[in-house]
């Protein structure tokens, strides 16, 4: 296993305040809010699996010996909403998680158009966004969101996307003030650790 | 390429900056080393990133010499170097996407663009031939991008369809130097939204301009009455391929050049979207535009 101190990338004599700190940017940095629906979700939990690890080893080691397997981090990002009914959609998601992306896509056009609801519009969102092309991964979202406004998950998923257009989480946003918008304020947030190194290290 | 990847000088440390350029220095000397004093004018910021990621992630030795520019005697350079195949890979990338692009030119420009485009092509092709000798596959990479590049225009294909034979080919380069095989499935989303970024903001840049020869350009649907509503669509599409771009960046293991690779992401690219989506309009006169909106009403 990795040095631990490596992965939370904190000098050997860091403090316990400062090694908190380093553990919670990071866990921050990986959450699996961010990644949610990526194509990169697994990378993101793996990345997250060993930062806790890191953190709880480097815990255990500085009680002397005391092991200690609480894990604060761990719990609140494997449970995942599951709120399909139908199995069509089930199977969609399953194939969807493998990859299969050809498959899904198949399955999810042979439903018919009459019986294509706010629901349909959302996988073929989610599938969209997992191969990359975005555009139609917002336009059917904003349908969905369209079709059933009050669905609490396909809101939540439009919003976020929503976010990332407007520059939020990366790119330009137009409307922020020259150097501290709230975009640069963000970023300097989700990955302060390399602004601080780039401007303020000595 | 096209030379959008690049840092925010500004915002970049003297050192790293001066690294930055060693690397750019580094990467024409070995390009006229493997191919020929021509080959160096291939040479781009696109592919200068290229070579320092995959130094960085195979945590390759760089070591600086010093030197004269060969291009321009009296100025006294920095060249970098690396003990892995970074700058090789870079090199060809660079000598074969050339080739390619000229050809390209050759088949759909005017008369001196293209007469241009048939000499370069001509000095560039013993270079490339040699490239593709040594790395079949990215010649195969790029011929088939530009293939499904052609016929997705040809079918006046949307934002997503046209990006992809670039966005594809990215990512199928980024995989080519993957040190393990958990940063494989990173470095190709990363690749895969760099491509895409890349071609859109080309796409953006030039949106004008194709509209006005009545090129192909996969934004010319989206075209609104007003420029800076026009100009702020691109963003928008832009701005969600930069997230999912970002997103896997963090994911990767970046080792030395962090500063400067951290720079390209985070104020590279969104200070490269302002430039080329609301500075030149700012400048220009808007008269251009609406020539062009109106031609293509007719």
């Amino acid at each position: 296993m990795n040095d631990p101190y490596k992965v939370l990338n904190v000098p050997y004599n860091a403090t316990d305040e400062e090694i908190k700190q380093a553990y919670r940017k990071l866990a921050k940095k990986y959450h699996p809010d961010r990644y949610q629906n990526s194509p990169l979700a697994e990378s993101a939990s793996e990345k997250m699996k060993e930062i806790n690890e890191a953190y709880d080893r480097i815990k255990a080691e500085r009680k002397t010996g005391k092991h200690s397997n609480s894990n604060s981090y761990g719990n609140y990002y494997t449970s995942q909403s599951e709120s399909t009914s139908s199995d069509i959609y089930r199977e969609v998601r399953i194939l969807i998680n493998s990859e299969r992306y050809d498959q899904a896509e198949a399955l999810l056009d042979s439903i018919l158009s009459i019986d294509r609801d706010a629901n349909w519009y959302y996988y073929k969102s989610l599938l969209a966004y997992r191969k990359g092309w975005l555009e139609e991964a917002y336009n059917y979202a904003s349908t969905a969101c369209h079709i059933d406004p009050s669905n609490v998950e396909y809101q939540a998923f439009y919003n976020r996307v929503a976010e990332q257009r407007r520059g939020n989480y990366g790119g330009y946003r137009p409307s922020s003030a020259d150097g501290c918008g709230c975009c640069d304020m963000l970023m300097c947030m989700l990955c302060s650790d390399c602004f601080c190194n780039g401007c303020c290290g000595t | 390429m096209f030379g959008y990847l690049q840092p925010l000088k500004d915002e970049l440390r003297l050192k790293d900056f001066q690294l930055y350029k060693s690397v750019y220095c580094g990467l024409c000397r070995h390009l006229g080393k493997d191919y020929g004093i021509l080959s160096r004018m291939t040479l781009s910021y696109d592919c200068t990133v290229l070579a320092m990621l995959s130094m960085s992630l195979n945590h390759e030795k760089c070591s600086v010499t010093k030197g004269r520019c060969t291009c321009n005697p009296a100025k006294k350079c920095m060249f970098c170097d690396s003990d892995g195949e970074s700058f090789a890979l870079a090199g060809a990338v660079s000598v074969i996407m050339s080739y390619y692009k000229m050809k390209d030119t050759i088949q759909d420009s005017g008369f001196f663009k293209k007469t241009a485009a048939f000499f370069i092509k001509a000095v560039l092709h013993r270079n490339y031939k040699k490239a593709a000798k040594k790395y079949p596959k990215i010649d195969e990479l790029v011929s088939d991008m530009m293939k499904h590049q052609l016929e997705a225009e040809k079918n006046d294909a949307g934002v997503d369809v046209a990006a992809e034979p670039t966005a594809k080919l990215i990512s199928a380069l980024c995989k080519e130097f993957s040190p393990n095989e958990s940063q494989t499935r990173v470095l190709e989303v990363f690749g895969y939204f760099v491509g895409r970024w890349i071609y859109l903001i080309d796409a953006a840049d030039d949106l004008e301009k194709d509209m006005k020869h009545k090129n192909f350009n996969p934004f010319s649907t989206k075209v609104q009455e007003n420029i800076s509503d026009t100009m702020t669509y691109c963003n928008e599409v832009l701005n969600m391929t930069a997230s999912q771009l970002v997103l896997s960046y963090e994911l990767l293991e970046i080792d030395q050049y962090k500063e400067i690779l951290n720079n390209i992401i985070y104020a590279g690219i969104p200070s490269m979207q302002k430039k080329c989506l609301f500075d030149k309009y700012e400048k220009t006169k808007t008269t251009d535009y609406y020539e062009a909106l109106t031609q293509k009403t007719l």
